[in-house]
């Protein structure tokens, strides 16, 4: 990442997908502040990837537009800053660990950082695998290669797409504890899609819970807990405050969805 | 019993020898059986007259070695750049799969006459045979392999802003490499087939020359013998590059099926093969004329529509060529529908067996790789010049490929489901209904498709150097004749009914996959 590059400022105006007939994103108005987590919280299959997708660039919107630090993603994507990490870790099968981490660096046109590819694998858990092939790991351990790899390039947007899906419970509290304060420190822009309610309130500054599909807010909270946080925060009482909060939302959500659905 | 619990255990290298034993056994029983009938030489025979000819068969072999590397090179080069370009260019690839299936279409034996006018004496028509004789069954695996990587693979790429380049040299070179070698081991043995058609046409020197001299000379050994050592230089050229692939570590990859290009009904419809039909002939011009081709032997479109249409002996031309078709018709039809019927059936079957599948496969893969129109000399021998001859020759030039196809087919029929039918008892039948066969379409379709073209070869080759009937006898005659306007309105016509074949057999492939494999129709 370029040194003067602070993190962008994500806005969203008018912003809707549809697929065919099929509206996925209704339209929105959002802003995600520089430097700030944001959740994205909702049933699955309710369009969240796609307005993750949709920021990353990776989809053209139907209407309305995307701008990340007022200019169009593409403009991010170029210049190496933006990273994603997918629900399917989408290793390199012909790559091992350090291979398809490093791959990150060139696809950014980065320097090869060895001593921060090594930083990065050894966080992760994987240190000792760095040069495994993806096809002898486990489900996790994947995943886990995977956000090494999204995270290598230092990048000043970064986008988790349900990053944690297969990992196993003990590991999603250790990288829930392990990895904020890395892109704390780097100041970056993040958006996490996720089902995990605890795991939104946890890592983000901010939740977004949304609507069955096309995907509407139904809630904005705000999570203002001090970080750093520790697995012991998600027994205190302003944490289970905000998933009660959370949980609640989504439910109305569905609540409100409900006759509309069953009408389809 | 205990042969067959040894083969259940041994390696496929071994299983392949063994049955290759039985066959050379089998062959030198038969060849005793049928001794004084003047047509069959055994492996004894052969191995005699391969030693006390030796110096000669070297230079022979060395000779169509040579032009069968060449052509392979250049071939495979093509193929390689015509597929980089379909992908680099999406826009492109409709235009470049049909061109590159209507050239492919071009019946070799009309081809190589033309081509030996063109360079004269010397290597030139071998080498261009080749070449044309392996590009395509490259460039359609290839093209499959450059795109078998899932959309996010991609999606990282273009998550970092890189384009189709970076997509190309990070993701598809790696994705294409088991397609590319899987093309690679089929375009060996069809290169070694090529450069013998291409001799065939008048060379001076080579395995092809031997063969006709051989022939035309009633000398049973010597046709044997060469049959034998193209067969087994075929077979080796095959187990060659599959373990080169295996020492670069590239796994053998899925079948392949996904038809190239032409995802159906799409906004060109039914005006995408008369634009495509303007653009060959465009191309056909503009290459001759480009070249300044003498127009004596080097006819062009007009030319050719003159001759069929306009000409004083337009109807007399017509009717000799319709005639010859027909006689071809006879013979191919039935041979291909044969050769898939009988390639399908026994694939089948043999599931059923499964020890008779251990040894079947890795016979049936090594025998694949037998250039059959080069042996075409023998059919005469064995079945004399009648249809029967032809067809047979034709139906084995489609079962084998069909066979493995369909094997490897049967074989994908995924674990977890054969799992429910086990968990309710159902027989191997059921099983094989319900669970095999749609599993084996697929593949089945995929070769049915290659199989239209190479029955066009081995019915032309055959009708040229035997029988004396039909399409490609009535090319050779031209050619000797000098007879240019039927020459160059035959390969037209055979080339357009080729790919008219084989655009039908794709159509009843996407409309039988839609609902059997849905995943393998591109849209």
């Amino acid at each position: 990442m370029a040194p003067d590059a602070s993190p962008p400022e994500i806005v969203c105006r008018g912003l809707s997908k549809c697929f065919g007939a099929t509206e996925v994103v209704a339209p929105c108005e959002l802003t995600f502040a520089a430097g700030q987590t944001t959740a994205l919280v909702g049933p699955s299959g309710c369009g969240k990837s796609t307005l993750l997708r949709l920021v990353a660039g990776l989809e053209a919107p139907s209407a309305g537009s995307v701008t990340i630090g007022g200019a169009p993603p593409g403009d991010t994507l170029r210049r190496g800053q933006l990273s994603m990490a997918f629900q399917d870790p989408s290793l390199l099968p012909w790559r091992t660990v350090r291979g398809n981490v490093t791959l990150a660096l060139k696809l950014a046109r980065q320097r090869k950082d060895e001593a921060r590819i090594a930083r990065l694998i050894d966080l992760v858990g994987l240190d000792g695998f760095a040069g495994t092939r993806p096809g002898a790991l486990s489900g996790g351990m994947r995943q886990r290669a995977a956000i090494a790899r999204a995270m290598v390039t230092e990048p000043a947007v970064l986008l988790l797409d349900e990053p944690f899906g297969a990992v196993d419970e003990l590991t999603r509290q250790q990288l829930a504890e392990d990895l904020p304060p890395l892109w704390e420190a780097r100041e970056t822009t993040t958006l996490l899609v996720t089902h995990s309610v605890s795991e939104a309130v946890m890592l983000s500054d901010r939740v977004l819970v949304f609507s069955p599909r096309p995907a509407a807010v139904v809630a904005d909270i705000p999570v203002a807990l001090e970080r750093p946080r520790r697995a012991s925060l998600s027994s205190s009482k302003p944490f289970l405050d905000l998933t009660g909060e959370v949980s609640e939302a989504l439910a109305r959500g569905m609540a409100a969805a409900a006759p509309r659905l069953a009408a389809q | 019993m205990i042969v067959a619990a040894a083969m259940r255990r041994s390696d496929p290298v071994l299983r392949a020898a063994l049955g290759l034993l039985l066959i050379v056994a089998l062959w030198e029983l038969s060849a005793r059986a049928l001794s004084g009938a003047y047509i069959l030489a055994g492996p004894v025979e052969v191995a005699r007259y391969l030693a006390q000819n030796s110096g000669l068969m070297v230079r022979a072999l060395r000779e169509t070695l040579w032009s069968a590397a060449q052509g392979f090179f250049w071939g495979n080069l093509a193929a390689v750049t015509l597929a980089v370009t379909a992908i680099v260019m999406p826009r492109s690839e409709r235009v470049v799969s049909a061109l590159a299936l209507l050239v492919f279409c071009l019946p070799l034996v009309a081809t190589g006459p033309i081509l030996r006018v063109l360079y004269g004496p010397g290597d030139g028509p071998q080498i261009t045979l080749a070449a044309l004789a392996v590009y395509y069954t490259t460039y359609v695996p290839l093209l499959v392999g450059l795109r078998a990587a899932p959309a996010t693979w991609f999606e990282l790429v273009q998550s970092y802003g890189r384009g189709r380049a970076a997509e190309l040299w990070h993701v598809r070179a790696m994705t294409a490499l088991p397609y590319l070698f899987a093309g690679l081991q089929i375009a060996a043995p069809a290169a070694f087939l090529g450069a013998m058609v291409g001799e065939f046409t008048g060379a001076e020197r080579g395995m092809g020359v031997l063969t006709i001299r051989a022939m035309r000379a009633l000398d049973v050994p010597g046709a044997w013998a060469l049959a034998s050592l193209a067969a087994a230089i075929s077979v080796a050229a095959y187990a060659a590059i599959g373990a080169l692939a295996r020492a670069v570590s590239v796994a053998p990859p899925p079948v392949i099926l996904s038809p190239p290009g032409a995802p159906v009904g799409r906004r060109l419809g039914a005006l995408a093969p008369l634009g495509l039909t303007i653009l060959a002939l465009v191309l056909w011009w503009g290459l001759l004329e480009g070249f300044g081709l003498n127009a004596f032997f080097a006819k062009r479109p007009g030319d050719v529509f003159e001759a069929l249409m306009l000409a004083p002996d337009a109807a007399q031309t017509r009717a000799t060529l319709l005639a010859a078709l027909r006689e071809t018709a006879i013979a191919v039809v039935p041979g291909y529908l044969a050769g898939l019927a009988l390639g399908a059936a026994l694939a089948t079957l043999i599931v059923l067996v499964p020890v008779a599948s251990t040894v079947a496969m890795p016979l049936a893969v090594a025998l694949r790789s037998v250039p059959i129109v080069t042996s075409a000399p023998l059919g005469v021998l064995l079945l004399g010049r009648g249809e029967a001859g032809t067809i047979t020759l034709v139906a084995l030039m489609v079962f084998f490929p069909t066979f493995v196809a369909c094997l490897h087919g049967l074989r994908q029929a995924p674990g977890q489901i054969l799992d429910v039918f086990d968990s309710y008892a159902a027989g191997p039948v059921a099983r094989l209904v319900h669970v095999r066969l749609p599993a084996m379409l697929p593949a089945f379709f995929a070769a049915a498709r290659m199989a239209v073209p190479a029955s066009v070869l081995a019915v032309t080759v055959v009708e040229w150097l035997a029988t004396g009937q039909g399409i490609g006898s009535l090319m050779a005659l031209s050619a000797s004749l000098s007879d240019y306007d039927m020459l160059w309105a035959s390969v037209a016509v055979v080339a357009l009914l080729s790919a008219a074949g084989y655009g039908l057999v794709s159509r009843a492939e996407a409309l039988v996959l839609s609902r059997y494999a849905a995943e393998q129709v591109r849209r």
